[in-house]
C-alpha cells in the first residue's frame, strides 16, 4: 500500500495512464486500417473455383467468399450447423449471382480443373467451362481440349480491339462531335448577334461555319464507316460457355475481359492476375453501374477538386489572415470578424453545400452563363453543378481553418524579427513580404494540411454542387481550354456512398467499398505527406515560429 | 589579445614612464659630470629647473587615472598602473635631487676642489647603475634584478657614512674647507636619497612582479 | 638607458605620431551630428522624457547610461522613429538628424531608418541565410545586382569582424551561428547599407564576457567611419567604450560630458552618487 501510494506520488500513473489511452488510440486506428485492407484486398485474389453437389441434385459452382453460423433463433440447431456464401456470377443465367448454401446440405465438392472465371461487359462474371469457338459459322477450335489455349490469345486481341474502338468513338469521333458543337454554338452566337443588330452582314461566318460543319460530317461519316468496319472484324468471333447445372451461354469475345482457370493458376499466375485486376481498378473506367472496373476517374476528380480548392483557399485564407493580423486595428469589429470566422468552421457542411447551390451554380452561374455563353442556353454550361462551384464550396468550407492556422503562424513570428527589418527601412508590406511571411510558411501549411484533409472527406456539400455517379469525361482533357472547369466530376467519397447504399448489387459491391475506402486513404495521406515534407523542409530552412 | 585599446594605452604609459626615467638618469648624470669636471655652465643649465619632468609627472599620474577610471585594471594590470604612479613619484623626486646636486655645484665650483671626492663619484656611479637597473628591471618585468638593486643601498649609504667622516676630518683640519665640505656632504646625501628612491622603484617593480610587498623588512630583501 | 651627455634622450619623449594625433583628436569638439531639442515624450499618462537637449558629436561613441527605467532606450528610439510602433505616443520639441527633422510631417520615416542603423539587444537575425541577411537593406532598397551586393556583404562582414568566421558558409542560416557571432552579424546587417549614425540598444547585454569584449573592440573600430550611440546599463562598459557620456534619472538628462571626466569629476552629485554605487 505504502509503495503503490509513493508510485502516486511520483507520478507514475499518469505514465501508466497517458501510455495506455495513446495504446488503444493506435490500436483504434490500427484496427480499422487492417479491417479496410484485409476486406478491400482480398477482394482482387484470384480464388479457386469450388463446385457443391447439393443433396437434392442441383450444382453449384462459384468462389466461397463467407462462412457464418446459422442463426435459427428459438431452435435447438440456432448457431449450429454453418453455412457457406457462394459467388455464382451469371446473374443473367439464374437472375441473382451470391448463394448461400448449408454445408450439411453439401453432398460432394470439387474443384473442377477446366472452369474459368471470366470478367465480362455486363452481367458481372461468369463461372463456367468453355467448350467451343466460332467465328461467324466457322467452329475455330474444332476441339475442346484446344479451346483454353485459343482462348488466351482471342481475350488478348479483344483487348487490342477493344482499345482500337474506343480511340475510334472516344478520341477521334469525340473530336469531331467537339468541332461540330462548336461550330453549332458559334451559329447561334452569329444569330444573337443578328438579333440585336439584324442590319449586319453576317453571311461570310456563317459560310465558313457551314463549311467545317460539312467536313466534319465528312469525317464523321468515314470514321463511323471504320468503326463499323473494325467491330465486324472484332466481334465476329463468340466463345461458348457450359456453367454448372448445364447450361450454355455464349459471349462475343470483343466482351470478355479476362478469363483465366481458377483452379489452374500457379503462384506466379494468381500473382499476376492480381496484380493485373489491381492495375485495372487504379487506372480504368467503371463498368456495371460502378460495381466492377475501375475509379480512375474518381480519383482523378478527387485530387483535381482538391487541388483546385488548395488553390483557391490558400490566397484568400492568407490574405485575410494578413488583413487581420496586420493591417487591421485591432478592436471590435476585428474581434467580431475572427468570432465569426471561427464559427464558419463549426457549420455544418451540407449547409455550404446549399450555399454553394444557390449562390455559385444558380447566381454565379447563371450570370455567367447569360454574359458568356448565351448560345448554350437553356443547355446550362455554368449554371449547373461543376468542379470550379463545388471546389469553391469547399474551399469557403475550409477557409475558417487556413485563416486560424495562418493567424497563429503569424502571431508566431516574434515581434523582434519585424523590429529589425523595420529598423533597416523596410516598410510594412516588404516586411511582411520578406520576413513575416516566409517565418510563418510552415504554420501556413499547417493549414493548408488540416484544409485538404477535411476537403477530401467531405461529400455532402459536394453532391448538390457537381459530383455525379458517373461522369462521361475527365475535367482536363487535351482539348481547347484544357481545363474544363464547368465539367461534372466523379469524387471517391461519393463513390463510396453510391457503390455501397446505391447499387443495385449489394453484395457485389461490397468489397468494392472497401478497396475504393483504401484508394481514398492512400491519396488523402499522399496529399498530407507530400505538404509536411515541404514543410519540414521550410521548418528547417528557416528555423523559426512554434510550429 | 582581445583588449587592443587598452593594450595600446598601456604601452603608451610604459613608454611615457621610462622616457620619464630616461630623462631623469640623464639629468642626474649630467649633474655629476658637471660637479667632476667642474663644468659651471652644465651645472647652471641644470639647476635652471625641471619643467619637462614635472609636466611628464602630471601626464603621466593623469593617464594612470584615467585608466583606473575607465579600464577597470584587474591583477596585473591593476598593479603595474599602481606601480606606475609610485615609480612616477620616485622619478619626480630624484630629477629635483638632480637640480639639488647642481644647485650645490654651483656653491663649490668658484672654489677651488678638495681633494677627496673619490667617493662620490664612485657614490654617484652606483646610484645611477641602481636607477638604470630599478628602471630595466621594470621594463623587463626582472624581480632579480630588482632584488639586486635593493642589495646595492646598503653600500651606498656606507658610501655616504665614509664621505661624511672623511669630510669631517678635513672640516676639523680645516675650517676653510667647511663650506666646500658641507655641500659635498650635501651632494653625498642627495645621491644617497636618489639611491633610496631608486630602490622604492626596485620593491614596486617587485610588486608588481611578484604581488609581493617587500618593503620595510630586511630579511627578505637578501633572500633570494 | 641612454648614457649621451648634454641632449634629451629619444625613446618614448617622442610619442608616436598617431597616438598624439589620435589623443589630440579625442579632445576636439566636433560637428553634432544628432541636434536634440527641448525633446519631451509620453505614452499615454507616463511623461517619459522632460525636456532633453544634447548634441551627439559626429565619429565618436556616445553612451547614454542610467537605471532602469530612465528613457534612455526610449531616447534612443527616437533618432530612428521606432516609437512609432507603440500606440499612443506624444513627442515634442526637434530631434535633427545630420540636419533632416526626424518628426516633420514631410519626412519620409523609411528615408530616416535607412540612414539611421540599429542594432537591438537581443541579436534578431532574419531566418535566412548569413548572406541574405547582410545584403537585406540593400535588396529592400532595389539593389539586385549580384556584384554588389557580395562587395557589400564582404565588406560588412569584415567590417564588423565576422568575415574570416563566416566566409566559407554564407548560405547557412543565420540562426546557426553562436549569440557573440549572431550579435556581429546583426551589426554588419546594420553597416552595410552604410548608414551615417548606428544605434545600439544594450548590444551586449545578452553575451558572455569574451563576445562582449569583441563586440566592445568592434565598436572602437566602427567609430572610425559611423557614429555611435549606445544605450547600456553596464557603467564599466560605458567607460571602456564612450567617448561622451550622458547620464539620465527619471527620464530628465542629468550630466553630459567627456566620459574620462564623467567618471573622474562628474560635475553633478546625482552622478557621482550613480556612478559610485550610492543612491540617494
Amino acid at each position: 500500500m505504502h509503495e503503490l501510494l509513493k508510485s502516486f506520488r511520483r507520478g507514475e500513473p499518469m505514465i501508466w495512464f497517458t501510455g495506455s489511452a495513446l495504446g488503444i488510440c493506435i490500436l483504434m486506428i490500427a484496427g480499422l486500417i487492417l479491417v479496410i485492407l484485409v476486406n478491400g484486398l482480398s477482394f482482387f485474389w484470384p480464388q479457386r473455383l469450388e463446385q457443391v453437389t447439393l443433396e437434392d441434385g442441383s450444382v453449384f459452382l462459384g468462389e466461397v467468399v463467407n462462412r457464418e453460423a446459422i442463426p435459427n433463433p428459438g431452435q435447438p440447431d440456432h448457431l449450429k450447423r454453418q453455412r457457406i456464401l457462394l459467388r455464382l456470377g451469371n446473374r443473367d443465367l439464374y437472375g441473382f449471382d451470391f448463394k448461400w448454401v448449408d454445408e450439411d446440405q453439401i453432398q460432394k465438392r470439387e474443384a473442377p480443373p477446366d472452369v474459368y472465371f471470366v470478367e465480362r461487359r455486363e452481367y458481372g462474371p461468369l463461372l463456367g467451362t468453355p467448350v467451343a469457338i466460332r467465328q461467324g459459322d466457322k467452329d475455330l477450335a474444332g476441339d475442346p481440349r484446344a479451346v483454353p489455349s485459343m482462348l488466351r490469345e482471342l481475350v488478348a486481341k479483344a483487348g487490342r480491339d477493344r482499345e482500337a474502338v474506343e480511340r475510334i468513338e472516344k478520341d477521334e469521333i469525340g473530336e469531331i462531335n467537339q468541332q461540330i458543337e462548336q461550330a453549332r454554338l458559334a451559329a447561334r452566337k452569329l444569330d444573337l448577334v443578328a438579333r440585336h443588330d439584324p442590319g449586319r452582314d453576317l453571311s461570310r461566318e456563317r459560310a465558313e461555319l457551314q463549311r467545317v460543319t460539312d467536313e466534319q460530317q465528312a469525317l464523321f461519316q468515314r470514321k463511323t464507316q471504320e468503326l463499323s468496319a473494325l467491330l465486324e472484324q472484332a466481334a465476329g468471333s463468340f466463345v461458348s460457355f457450359k456453367a454448372a447445372g448445364g447450361r450454355e451461354k455464349e459471349l462475343r469475345s470483343l466482351d470478355i475481359y479476362r478469363a483465366y482457370p481458377a483452379n489452374q493458376l500457379s503462384w506466379l499466375w494468381r500473382l499476376s492476375v492480381y496484380g493485373s485486376r489491381l492495375w485495372e481498378f487504379f487506372s480504368g473506367d467503371p463498368r456495371e453501374s460502378n460495381t466492377e472496373g475501375g475509379i480512375f476517374p474518381a480519383i482523378f476528380g478527387t485530387v483535381m477538386m482538391v487541388l483546385i480548392m488548395s488553390v483557391i483557399v490558400v490566397p484568400f485564407g492568407v490574405l485575410a489572415a494578413l488583413y487581420l493580423r496586420e493591417y487591421a486595428k485591432q478592436g471590435a469589429l476585428v474581434r467580431t470578424v475572427r468570432i465569426a470566422v471561427n464559427n464558419l468552421a463549426g457549420v455544418p457542411s451540407i449547409v455550404f453545400g446549399v450555399f454553394g447551390l444557390g449562390f455559385f451554380v444558380y447566381f454565379v452561374g447563371g450570370g455567367i452563363d447569360r454574359i458568356f455563353f448565351p448560345e448554350a442556353l437553356p443547355t446550362p454550361t455554368f449554371g449547373t453543378g461543376g468542379i470550379l462551384w463545388a471546389s469553391l464550396t469547399l474551399a469557403l468550407l475550409t477557409v475558417p481553418v487556413v485563416i486560424v492556422a495562418s493567424e497563429e503562424a503569424l502571431a508566431a513570428v516574434p515581434r523582434s524579427m519585424r523590429e529589425a527589418s523595420l529598423a533597416m527601412g523596410a516598410t510594412k508590406f516588404q516586411t511582411i513580404l520578406r520576413v513575416v511571411l516566409p517565418a510563418a510558411a510552415p504554420g501556413i501549411l499547417t493549414g493548408l494540411i488540416l484544409a485538404m484533409a477535411r476537403g477530401a472527406g467531405e461529400v455532402a456539400p459536394l453532391m448538390l454542387t457537381g459530383v455525379v455517379k458517373l461522369a462521361p469525361e475527365l475535367p482536363l482533357d487535351s482539348f481547347f481550354p484544357f481545363f474544363h472547369l464547368d465539367r461534372k466530376f466523379m469524387h471517391l467519397g461519393f463513390h463510396i456512398y453510391d457503390v455501397g447504399f446505391q447499387s443495385p448489387n449489394v453484395e457485389a459491391a461490397k468489397p468494392m467499398v472497401y478497396t475504393t475506402t483504401i484508394f481514398l486513404l492512400i491519396i488523402v495521406v499522399l496529399l498530407n505527406l507530400t505538404a509536411i515534407v515541404v514543410r519540414n523542409r521550410l521548418r528547417r530552412k528557416y528555423q523559426a515560429g512554434a510550429f | 589579445m582581445e583588449r587592443h585599446h587598452f593594450e595600446d594605452e598601456l604601452q603608451v604609459l610604459k613608454q611615457r614612464l621610462l622616457g620619464m626615467g630616461a630623462l631623469v638618469e640623464d639629468r642626474v648624470h649630467q649633474a655629476v659630470t658637471a660637479l667632476i669636471e667642474r663644468r659651471l655652465g652644465l651645472a647652471e643649465q641644470i639647476a635652471g629647473g625641471d619643467q619637462e619632468v614635472n609636466e611628464l609627472q602630471i601626464e603621466i599620474d593623469d593617464r594612470c587615472l584615467k585608466l583606473l577610471a575607465l579600464q577597470q585594471p584587474m591583477a596585473t594590470d591593476l598593479r603595474l598602473i599602481t606601480a606606475a604612479m609610485k615609480i612616477n613619484a620616485d622619478l619626480e623626486r630624484i630629477g629635483d635631487q638632480a637640480v639639488n646636486i647642481a644647485q650645490n655645484v654651483i656653491k663649490i665650483l668658484p672654489q677651488p676642489p678638495l681633494r677627496p671626492t673619490i667617493d662620490i663619484p664612485r657614490m654617484a656611479q652606483i646610484t645611477q647603475s641602481m636607477t638604470r637597473d630599478s628602471l630595466d628591471a621594470f621594463v623587463k618585468k626582472d624581480a632579480v634584478l630588482a632584488r639586486k638593486v635593493l642589495k646595492r643601498d646598503d653600500e651606498v649609504d656606507q658610501l655616504k657614512d665614509q664621505v661624511f667622516r672623511v669630510l669631517l676630518t678635513y672640516m676639523m683640519a680645516d675650517p676653510g674647507t667647511i663650506e666646500r665640505a658641507l655641500s659635498l656632504i650635501l651632494i653625498s646625501r642627495n645621491l644617497e636619497r636618489i639611491a633610496d628612491h631608486a630602490t622604492n622603484i626596485a620593491e614596486d617593480v617587485i610588486f608588481l612582479v611578484e604581488a609581493k610587498d617587500v618593503r620595510h623588512h630586511h630579511e627578505e630583501r637578501v633572500t633570494p | 638607458m641612454s648614457q649621451e651627455v648634454g641632449t634629451v634622450p629619444d625613446t618614448g619623449l617622442r610619442i608616436k605620431t598617431e597616438v598624439k594625433a589620435r589623443e589630440a583628436g579625442a579632445a576636439e569638439i566636433r560637428d553634432a551630428d544628432i541636434v536634440i531639442k527641448h525633446v519631451n515624450l509620453s505614452y499615454g499618462e507616463n511623461h517619459v522624457l522632460h525636456d532633453i537637449t544634447m548634441d551627439i558629436e559626429d565619429r565618436r561613441v556616445s553612451a547614454l547610461i542610467g537605471p532602469s527605467g530612465c528613457g534612455k532606450s526610449t531616447l534612443l528610439r527616437c533618432f530612428n522613429r521606432m516609437n512609432d510602433l507603440i500606440d499612443d505616443v506624444r513627442i515634442s520639441g526637434t530631434i535633427k538628424v545630420k540636419g533632416l527633422d526626424v518628426n516633420a510631417a514631410a519626412t519620409d520615416v523609411i528615408e530616416v531608418r535607412r540612414r539611421v542603423g540599429m542594432v537591438f539587444q537581443k541579436s534578431n537575425p532574419f531566418p535566412k541565410s548569413i548572406y541574405e541577411n547582410v545584403v537585406y537593406g540593400l535588396r529592400i532598397a532595389g539593389i539586385n545586382d549580384k556584384a554588389t551586393l557580395d562587395e557589400a556583404c564582404e565588406r560588412s562582414l569584415k567590417g564588423a569582424a565576422l568575415w574570416d568566421e563566416v566566409k566559407d558558409r554564407l548560405n547557412e542560416s543565420g540562426l546557426g551561428l553562436s549569440g557573440g557571432q549572431m550579435q556581429r552579424l546583426c551589426i554588419a546587417r546594420a553597416i552595410a547599407v552604410e548608414p551615417e549614425i548606428v544605434l545600439m540598444d544594450e548590444p551586449c547585454s545578452s553575451l558572455d564576457p569574451i563576445a562582449t569584449v569583441k563586440i566592445e573592440e568592434l565598436i572602437y573600430d566602427l567609430k572610425a567611419k559611423y557614429t555611435i550611440v549606445i544605450v547600456t546599463h553596464n557603467l564599466q562598459q560605458a567607460a571602456r567604450v564612450s567617448d561622451r557620456t550622458a547620464f539620465f534619472w527619471l527620464g530628465r538628462l542629468v550630466e553630459y560630458g567627456p566620459t574620462a571626466d564623467m567618471f573622474t569629476k562628474p560635475r553633478e552629485k546625482l552622478t557621482e552618487d550613480y556612478i559610485t554605487g550610492r543612491f540617494g
